[in-house]
């Protein structure tokens, strides 16, 4: 591909990063286990997937957009949906659709707090988590209820050789991608993200592109909630601790703008496989703890440079 | 620290001249975390202790308490709240074991009695009811060892990093191997104490990893540990669980397919009833040594369909401590 190529698709970064520590993981074992750790990194980057498509949305709308009750979304849908369940078998559908409306009203709940108001969303979120995760703490005070048998079998089942989340979690990015590229929605969430005031005066409806993005991320994060609790066997108090930095680095680390206006979907799902992959690396290396953070964390800024500095030299 | 001594002897001098028990005494019980199944089944129990003992005129009140970030600083401006609010004791599952003792000072100076439990703190006016984390980690290589005499390679799954109980029960562990020195450990992931981190842990690792014949556990992640080991079409090696239902009921579940064996032990989260108990036996004036040890609590083959029935769905198994039992742990220390 070519420079200028590359330069148009910052996700080639992650995707590139998460390739190199497949590899450097395959070069441990001498190449057994391909199969089985590509399995296991996109079954469990499907989640990551899922709740970074919903935060880069977020971030697209621009500067101090950001919803960190992503965590306790997840949480609170899992836990309403799995004690509604109570593992009987088929009540998996009416169980996803309490998952979503959890989400929808989450997502109304969050946009009353930042619209109505006025508060910033970063205050307006982190505020109203606690609210939420009380509120699944005292819904079933922490018990594990475990998904019905058949939806425990479609959440770690498999067809046609690829996890079952991960098949949601690709038709997932392709509805956004397609929203966000051929939609007028997109259109109008890019040019909001981009210049809010410009936006406004050439007549998007802003209010109405934000709460849709707001509705938006809460319901991916209330999916991801649903399925991760029926993939790892019920829902646990912190069982989204671990997207809400996740959800926010796949976003950049994939090549979408912190600053909004560009968003990037490949990159999402590139930086969700690498997220797991170099943990796994670093892991099968026996790095440390400490080490792992350390190592972790730079290797991340590095892709962040190498994706935005390709991008200034357009 | 012998203020502090002459501090309570005066306090129980003054509570002994009014009445020799307790009724008029208020208990707190400060928190720092709230958001797993453990800390769920620790509040109820301490609750329903409380309830009791306040139904029954031992004390006159018994309150919880839970900080929503779990920092030191909250939980330390918490503590200076009771202080205020004028409880006689203070029940402490602390955030951080160093960063709270300046608070925990300043209620032993206003004449508070401070016991820490599970996450307990240094300062040497309070109690302390510990756990002896690296003897249950080196437990479990024992038992590893009698059930493997061939030894072979482990898998050890850690807790949350930098936390101080991960890092006794990654010492026992450690201890452990070094003495049975037929295990090797080939791999050591951070499984969080939570059943999905370890399973994605796990799932990441054993790609890279040669046969596993036993793995090391926290508590929280077994279960999570096993999914992995079955996603990836491996034979499930034998893993020591840490007491929750979930785990339970698998060990179960393969025990009746396969007749699979293995040891289960954890930290009772009634270790908070305990708690409340000890610190009533010190406000009612008895002499209490400053570090207590509580056993921990351990499920075996025998065990377990009466553990199983007695824990509810979803939660850990438990221990609730009585006064007798606060009493015994008491005389075993002295």
């Amino acid at each position: 591909m070519s420079l200028a190529g590359m330069t148009s698709k910052p996700w080639i970064w992650a995707w590139a990063a998460a390739a190199l520590a497949f590899a450097a993981t395959l070069v441990l074992t001498q190449g057994r286990g391909a199969g089985e750790l590509a399995y296991a990194a996109l079954s469990f980057g499907a989640f990551a997937a899922i709740v970074g498509l919903g935060q880069m949305l977020v971030i697209t709308l621009g500067p101090g957009n950001v919803d960190l009750s992503i965590p306790a979304t997840m949480t609170l849908a899992a836990t309403l949906a799995l004690k509604f369940m109570g593992s009987d078998p088929g009540t998996a559908l009416p169980g996803l659709a309490i998952a979503l409306a959890v989400g929808l009203g989450v997502g109304a709940a969050n946009f009353a707090l930042i619209f109505l108001l006025r508060l910033p969303p970063i205050i307006a979120t982190l505020a109203a988590s606690l609210i939420y995760q009380s509120l699944a703490i005292w819904s079933n005070r922490g018990l594990r209820i475990k998904p019905p048998t058949g939806l425990a079998e479609f959440a770690t089942g498999r067809f046609l050789g690829l996890p079952n989340v991960a098949w949601v979690g690709l038709a997932l990015a392709l509805m956004v991608w397609v929203l966000l590229e051929r939609s007028l929605w997109g259109r109008w969430l890019l040019a909001s993200g981009q210049n809010l005031r410009a936006a406004r005066l050439a007549g998007v409806p802003v209010e109405a592109v934000r709460a849709a993005t707001y509705l938006a991320v809460a319901v991916f994060a209330a999916l991801a909630g649903y399925l991760l609790a029926s993939f790892s066997g019920g829902a646990a108090l912190n069982m989204g601790a671990e997207y809400l930095l996740m959800s926010i680095a796949v976003v950049v680390i994939g090549g979408s703008s912190i600053a909004g206006g560009n968003s990037n979907v490949p990159g999402v799902w590139g930086a969700a496989l690498f997220m797991f992959l170099v943990v796994s690396m670093l892991n099968s290396y026996g790095a440390a703890a400490g080490v792992r953070n350390v190592l972790t964390g730079t290797i991340i800024i590095a892709i962040v440079i190498a994706a935005s500095s390709r991008r200034a030299r357009i | 620290m012998k203020n502090h001594f002459t501090g309570a002897a005066v306090l129980a001098l003054i509570a002994g001249a009014v009445a020799a028990d307790t009724a008029d005494k208020r208990i707190a019980l400060s928190n720092n975390y709230a958001g797993n199944s453990w800390r769920q089944a620790m509040l109820s129990t301490f609750q329903e202790t409380a309830d009791q003992a306040v139904a029954d005129g031992i004390v006159a009140a018994a309150d919880a308490y839970t900080t929503s970030e779990n920092q030191p600083t909250e939980q330390a401006a918490q503590i200076q709240n009771m202080i205020l609010q004028g409880y006689d004791a203070i029940v402490l599952n602390a955030a951080s074991p160093t960063a709270l003792n300046g608070a925990v000072k300043e209620a032993c100076d206003a004449g508070l009695v401070v016991v820490s439990f599970d996450g307990i703190v240094t300062e040497p006016c309070a109690w302390r009811i510990a756990v002896d984390f690296a003897a249950m980690g080196k437990e479990e290589i024992d038992y590893l060892a009698t059930r493997l005499p061939d030894g072979g390679n482990l898998l050890e799954i850690r807790g949350l990093a930098g936390v101080f109980v991960d890092d006794e029960i990654s010492k026992g562990i450690h201890a452990g191997v070094a003495e049975h020195d037929k295990f090797d450990i080939v791999g050591s992931v951070h499984g969080d104490w939570a059943q999905d981190v370890a399973q994605k842990a796990v799932a990441g690792i054993l790609p890279s990893l040669p046969e596993v014949v036993g793995v090391a556990t926290q508590g929280g992640d077994g279960y999570g540990v096993a999914q992995a080991f079955a996603a990836a079409g491996r034979d499930t090696p034998l893993i020591v669980l840490g007491n929750r239902q979930d785990e339970l009921k698998w060990w179960a579940e393969q025990r009746d397919a396969n007749g699979y064996e293995t040891l289960s032990l954890s930290i009772a989260p009634g270790v908070a009833s305990l708690a409340f108990w000890v610190s009533q036996q010190i406000l009612d004036g008895k002499e209490v040594p400053k570090d207590l040890t509580v056993p921990f609590l351990k499920i075996t083959q025998a065990d377990l369909d009466a553990t199983l029935a007695s824990t509810p769905e979803g939660s850990v198994a438990n221990t609730v401590y009585t006064l007798e039992d606060a009493q015994a742990v008491i005389e075993a220390a002295e």
